[in-house]
């Protein structure tokens, strides 16, 4: 079955995330780029999702969403699409969370066919290696900043809707 | 059920020195006490019936690990612990990979889905 690969390699401010999906890339890239697919899977099972603003043409656009929980509580993300036509399985974005204004990462999606299935590469790049560290440690010590602590709350309801 | 997998890239067999330096009993009692703050050679020596010498060699081994580093403060050599090395061999990706867990979970069943689709 299909096993996820995580790296974050030490010292860089990357970190790349490997899963093969049994279906056509036309498919998978379907499911990325149409907002009314992505709501039914990006999010945590836990909390709503909703599209505030979701364009995406030839050369690029831009995103807004929103994550909303039971307590009323929103978490908003929003970032600008770069694409090619040269290249129209690969996808790259700049992704920031509003609670932690000014952190910004831009994310690389790029989806390979191989026999029917499609492995799909993700690559994050942060600002920094903190960065980085920061948000992939968010909430997981103490005295982070309140923007990162939103973020743990953020991720503490989708690792308990993943249970 | 998928299977997940956790891998660490650390530089160059990194993570084989970091697992090295805490197989030790006595370096990783040395971790702890640095834990608490810095701390001179002779004060980490002091629980144990070991010369500064011996204190000292532990101290390179974790040095070279990354998990401690040392600085000069008058005639005293401070050790200090630096806990980013932990990191690698900490699941410090595992929350990380939850939460893409869960979404690829529900990526496979809109595939499914669509797949269906006439």
């Amino acid at each position: 079955m299909a096993d996820i690969r995580v790296t974050a390699p030490a010292g860089t401010p990357f970190i790349e995330v490997e899963r093969e999906f049994d279906a056509p890339r036309d498919l998978v890239y379907r499911a990325w780029t149409d907002p009314k697919l992505i709501v039914r899977w990006l999010g945590p099972r836990r909390l709503q999702m909703r599209i505030d603003y979701w364009e995406l043409g030839e050369h690029g656009g831009s995103y807004r969403y929103i994550h909303s929980g039971e307590d009323g509580f929103e978490h908003a993300f929003h970032g600008s699409f770069h694409r090619t036509t040269a290249d129209p399985y690969t996808l790259l974005q700049t992704f920031e969370y509003e609670g932690a204004p000014g952190y910004v990462s831009l994310d690389e999606l790029r989806l390979v066919e191989a026999g029917g299935k499609t492995i799909c590469h993700i690559r994050s790049v942060h600002q920094t290696v903190q960065a980085r560290d920061a948000m992939v440690e968010a909430g997981m010590s103490e005295g982070m900043s309140d923007g990162f602590d939103k973020l743990d709350e953020l991720l503490s309801g989708e690792l308990a809707g993943a249970r | 059920m998928h299977n997940q997998m956790v891998i660490y890239t650390p530089p160059a067999d990194q993570l084989s020195v970091i697992f090295g330096a805490l197989a030790d009993p006595t370096r990783r009692a040395i971790l702890e006490r640095l834990a608490a703050g810095e701390a001179t050679v002779g004060e980490l020596g002091a629980p144990f019936s070991m010369s500064q010498p011996a204190i000292s060699k532990h101290l390179k081994v974790l040095e070279t690990a990354g998990l401690v580093s040392r600085r000069r403060q008058g005639t005293a050599n401070l050790s200090r612990l630096e806990p980013e090395a932990l990191h690698e061999a900490d699941d410090w990706l595992e929350r990380y990979r939850a939460v893409w867990e869960e979404r690829f979970e529900r990526l496979d069943e809109v595939l499914d889905e669509l797949q269906q689709e006439p």
